[in-house]
């Protein structure tokens, strides 16, 4: 099994259960889903779901670049998220982070995704698979 | 990344955000979830969970030919539906147009689809 490799970046919010960041093999990296969770803290961030989305998808694209990968190399995404009216934001904000070569995408609306103690609740996760350099 | 390794067919529903239609490495190729609009005005399908389900394996059929592959060479599908009572109807229309080599399967309801679609469906298939 040593081509397998589990990776935990220093620059994604620390693993709260039994996975890693990442998982790398056979050529390509496999990305734990990422919520809005500050890096430094894993504190959720303010913002609501555009402030949420853009923090998560900070915490992949530090994750791929840990993993030798980047966003511009991600094959294919997966976003939940728990409001439907989230919907065209998460779209715009998507357009402005990834670009061509575009990936493929599976969005669904889910019950709930985490709960916090706070008033704050998770609104978006997106994990991913990525080509390696 | 010598070649284009994305694929966007009007054979489909054009993409309506920051996403392809499939997108090809190591001899398989992703394609992006698809809901029952028709290809031609991008709207939904009229007739229910029914049509909007044929018209979604009839989008994923279209963008795998243009891949170079085809619903027989599925290797993974992945359906997600909104209505738990149209899960007889789901595994029925599945089972007349996937056939042997049957793919793996993961399929399971959701809490809402985007713009109220009633199913989608994606895929993994090969290219050989």
């Amino acid at each position: 099994m040593s081509s397998h490799r589990g990776v935990v970046s220093r620059h994604g919010p620390q693993p709260t259960g039994s996975y890693p960041h990442a998982h790398v093999h056979g050529g390509m990296v496999w990305v734990t889903a990422q919520a809005g969770r500050d890096p430094g803290d894993g504190e959720l961030v303010p913002g609501g779901i555009a402030g949420q989305l853009s923090q998560a998808i900070d915490n992949l694209e530090a994750i791929l670049e840990d993993c030798a990968s980047s966003l511009d190399r991600v094959v294919r995404t997966q976003i939940m998220y728990t409001d439907p009216d989230d919907a065209d934001q998460i779209d715009a904000l998507c357009a402005r982070r990834f670009h061509a070569p575009l990936p493929v995408r599976t969005t669904w609306g889910v019950k709930f995704l985490a709960a916090e103690p706070g008033s704050e609740v998770v609104r978006v996760q997106i994990d991913c698979v990525a080509e390696l350099r | 990344m010598t070649s284009d390794p994305t694929v966007v067919t009007k054979d489909a529903p054009e993409p309506r955000g920051p996403y392809v239609h499939a997108r090809q490495h190591g001899g398989l190729v992703y394609v992006t979830a698809q809901i029952g609009r028709d290809p031609k005005t991008g709207d939904f399908v009229e007739g229910g969970f029914e049509a909007e389900f044929q018209q979604a394996i009839d989008n994923l059929e279209a963008i795998l030919k243009a891949a170079g592959s085809s619903l027989d060479r599925v290797v993974k599908a992945q359906i997600e539906f909104v209505d738990e009572r149209d899960l007889d109807a789901m595994n029925r229309i599945y089972g007349e147009r996937f056939h042997d080599p049957l793919p793996a399967r993961t399929s399971f309801g959701v809490a809402f689809l985007w713009k109220g679609a009633k199913v989608q469906i994606d895929c993994i298939a090969a290219l050989d």
